[in-house]
């Protein structure tokens, strides 16, 4: 949520750009497009009523609206700007005022005095913010200082200054300063809201707005408890002794001198968390595992082959390795048959063995289809009557209908598969007889009989068989695997995302990149060598030598230990910049490891020291916003830190200041918003949060230098 | 359907099933127990099932007892050559 206290909507002025007029639905549509929930209306020397309730209006409750104005001051030779904002339950009394005090001018021929805007102003307790230093024209020192003598609520004058640096240097030297985009072109709007101030506290209205500048303890408190604090007992030390914390569902930071037990209330906090069934852990800076995190040597890397459309090949891989020659009809039996005649009486009555064997395959494929269809078809029906996503498409006189057409279907189709049935056993029965026929006069007159078959359809099929497996197998391993990739985290603009790559390949039986690794207990060599088997197999398959190479397979060593093609996977893992490979140092490990933990989803994260090995400006532009945006989802963030960028310049909600002195150890608890730190012990013992933090925190005084950017403090 | 011709032939004694087709000639002996070389003239009749569909008939029967063998053989060959080619088309290999 961002504020803008300085927007224009009219050109009021002849100096002004024609590009500050805005329609107020244009103006609206802006405003909504970006992030800025608060906006003042302050044009130069103007106020115009009926456009600011058509605003006020036209946003609703999607942002609030405030009246203003921006004054050309005159006084004491000084010509100052000075915005005059006011709350929108006042627009009216705003209105006439600005009236009486613009009366007989216009907006380029206005002046006032500063007692002039406090006899018309005062009474609305407005918000003054003063164009300051290099904020051009700025009121004079004498000026401000007249205008803050005399104002009711003094707390309510704020320094405008040109940009969110400046405003941080004049807030760490005790200035209330604020920016607005005092805007020249609506159309750049959106791009330069993005440098707005962000409200760190939500603000309900400018009265609530008003309240937070006066760092009012009730107002703060009740914005903080709108987090559901939740009051922890811990016992974090050796004595014993009992701590009681307010932790926030939003950023609770730890901070003090080295060796005064923050890490130990981190454990206790992680511990109070792990036993309420919570998953809470310590994160430490752990830049030496990386590869164990990642796990580069893929110790637990698993990939489902039939997520990418990959037969395993578990039947095809036993056949193949189980296959054998089948024998064939010596035509010596056909000869036989042919020299001998049998001159038996009742063997030349049985007819039946000089029937030739009918072609049984193509009976029994044929019910096998209908067989197929039938239970598809009946699974179908089933489906339907189920289904309630049928149910609410299909009406009752719908679905009858549609079940009426299919039953009839079945019903033929089941007619079809007992006939297609009867037919294929008709002939195996026929084959069957006639085989036994056969085999049985050959017994009974020592005369043999003819073969049935010369054993061509079963030698072929073996073969077929052994071309299906084998093809199959190759199939599976010229299969390409995509990368896996995964962001570990930015490494900065300068460098780009770090990302982790799993790379996959079969061994194709020509891979020999020996980057590559098995995946399974398969060492590389059968790996290739049985492979390149299969491919010979395929290729070899209607050739005498066939059952060489199925030898060949079968004397791989550690063969038994094949049985899928995922056996045959290889796989490379590796850290990578742009596609290439690249070992991130010690400290790019540190950054891209906490990020990795700020981007798990969980309830509450606890980091200790975060800010080891990494520069200050990742963790400004990196790691700071990644906790902001982890507060911002509600979770629970405790960092213990000795960085300000950290527990400055992310506002935690709490903030606790461990201590030691000659009288042990204290623990003072406090929040930036109302700028103390109370003794837990001693609540008359308090601590000024920014004179501590900036004493304390590394980087102190530049955070505060920076910090400007965000408001609600000073 | 091709129509493939085949020869009773008759080389030292010792009868053979001769088939013409394309440049290769299949052959299969029908006077000796040869199964190495039966196998080897399947391998070649599979290979062919794979260019088309086709029937092997005997150019002659005789009534003498190998053109009879032959005659009966390549009745059953045919037979189980249309049966294999039928399971080939089912996997998708013809």
């Amino acid at each position: 949520m961002k504020i803008d206290i300085h927007t224009h909507t009219k050109k009021c002025k002849s100096g002004d750009a024609p590009t500050r007029e805005i329609s107020p639905a244009d103006f609206c549509e802006t405003i909504l497009s970006t992030e800025v929930r608060i906006v003042a209306i302050t044009n130069h020397n103007v106020f115009e009523l009926s456009q600011f309730e058509e605003i006020e209006t036209r946003l609703g409750e999607a942002a609030q609206v405030w009246p203003g104005i921006e004054l050309d001051i005159l006084d004491d030779g000084s010509r100052g700007h000075l915005l005059v904002i006011v709350s929108p339950k006042l627009a009216k009394e705003f209105s006439a005022a600005v009236g009486e005090l613009a009366e007989n001018s216009t907006p380029d021929s206005f002046t006032a005095t500063i007692e002039d805007v406090l006899k018309k102003f005062d009474a609305l307790n407005p918000l003054y913010v003063a164009h300051y230093k290099q904020k051009k024209p700025n009121l004079s020192e004498e000026v401000l200082k007249v205008l803050l003598s005399r104002t009711k609520k003094p707390e309510c004058v704020i320094k405008e200054v040109t940009n969110s640096i400046s405003a941080g240097i004049y807030i760490s030297h005790g200035h209330s300063s604020i920016y607005g985009s005092d805007i020249h072109d609506w159309a750049k709007y959106e791009e330069l809201s993005l440098d707005l101030p962000d409200l760190r506290l939500p603000v309900d209205s400018f009265e609530h707005f008003c309240l937070l500048l006066k760092k009012d303890t009730t107002t703060i408190n009740t914005v903080l408890d709108r987090k559901t604090p939740e009051e922890l007992v811990l016992r974090p030390f050796d004595d014993g002794s009992m701590l009681t914390i307010k932790a926030f569902n939003d950023i609770n930071v730890f901070f003090g001198p080295k060796g005064t037990g923050k890490t130990c209330i981190l454990k206790a906090i992680a511990k109070h968390y792990t036993e309420n069934g919570i998953d809470a852990r310590v994160y430490k800076s752990a830049s030496d595992n990386l590869d164990d995190i990642f796990d580069t040597k893929g110790k637990s890397l698993a990939i489902n082959l039939n997520a990418h459309d990959i037969n395993y090949c578990t039947d095809e891989i036993k056949a193949l390795r189980g296959a054998s020659e089948v024998a064939v009809t010596g035509l010596g039996k056909f000869a036989n048959y042919f020299r001998v005649t049998n001159t038996s009486k009742n063997a030349s009555k049985i007819l039946l063995k000089d029937i030739d064997p009918e072609e049984v395959g193509s009976a029994k494929h044929e019910f096998t289809e209908f067989n197929v269809a039938v239970k598809t078809t009946a699974d179908f029906i089933k489906f339907l009557a189920d289904n309630p996503s049928v149910k609410k498409e299909l009406d009752d006189e719908e679905l009858t209908d549609v079940t009426r057409i299919l039953s009839g279907l079945l019903e033929r189709l089941s007619k079809r598969e007992w006939s297609s049935f009867s037919d294929w056993k008709e002939v195996v029965l026929l084959n069957s007889a006639i085989k036994a026929f056969r085999k049985e006069i050959e017994r009974k007159t020592g005369k043999p009989a003819k073969p049935t078959t010369t054993g061509f359809r079963d030698y072929a099929m073996n073969r077929i068989m052994i071309e299906v497996n084998a093809a199959k197998i190759v199939k599976s391993v010229d299969t390409v695997i995509p990368m896996r990739t995964e962001l570990v985290g930015s490494l900065g603009l300068n460098k780009g995302d770090l990302q982790f790559l799993s790379e996959f390949k079969f061994q194709s039986g020509a891979v020999s990149d020996g980057a590559l690794s098995s995946l399974t207990v398969v060492k590389k060599i059968p790996q290739k060598k049985f492979v390149n088997c299969v491919r010979n197999i395929l290729k070899h398959a209607y050739a005498d030598d066939l059952f060489q190479h199925i030898s060949e397979l079968n004397a791989i060593e550690d063969v038994e230990n094949i049985k899928t093609v995922l056996e045959l996977l290889l796989f490379k893992r590796y850290f990578a910049l742009g596609g290439q490979p690249y070992t991130p140092s010690s400290g790019e490990s540190s950054m891209v490891m906490l990020q990795k933990e700020l981007g798990t989803d969980k309830e509450v994260y606890i980091l200790d020291e975060p800010e080891r090995s990494l520069g200050n400006e990742y963790i400004s532009d990196v790691i700071v916003p990644l906790i902001k945006e982890r507060a911002r989802a509600g979770k629970k963030v405790f960092i213990s830190t000795h960085d300000a960028n950290i527990a400055v310049r992310t506002l935690p909600y709490s903030s606790v200041y461990r201590c030691h002195g000659q009288a042990g150890y204290k623990t003072y608890i406090g929040n930036p918003f109302t700028n103390n730190l109370v003794n837990r012990d001693d609540m008359a013992d308090q601590l000024d949060w920014k004179k501590i933090s900036m004493r304390t925190l590394e980087g102190g005084e530049e955070a505060f230098g920076e910090r400007g950017k965000i408001y609600g403090n000073n | 359907m091709e129509t493939i011709k085949a020869t009773v032939e008759n080389l030292d004694d010792k009868y053979f099933i001769k088939i013409k087709t394309g440049d290769e000639e299949i052959s299969i002996p029908i006077s000796d127990d040869k199964p190495n070389e039966v196998k080897s003239a399947f391998n070649k009749i599979i290979t062919r099932i794979k260019s088309g569909e086709f029937q092997i008939k005997l150019d002659e029967v005789r009534d003498d007892l190998f053109s009879q063998v032959a005659n009966e053989y390549l009745i059953q060959l045919n037979r189980e050559i249309q049966e294999v080619r039928g399971e080939m088309k089912q996997y998708g290999l013809v």
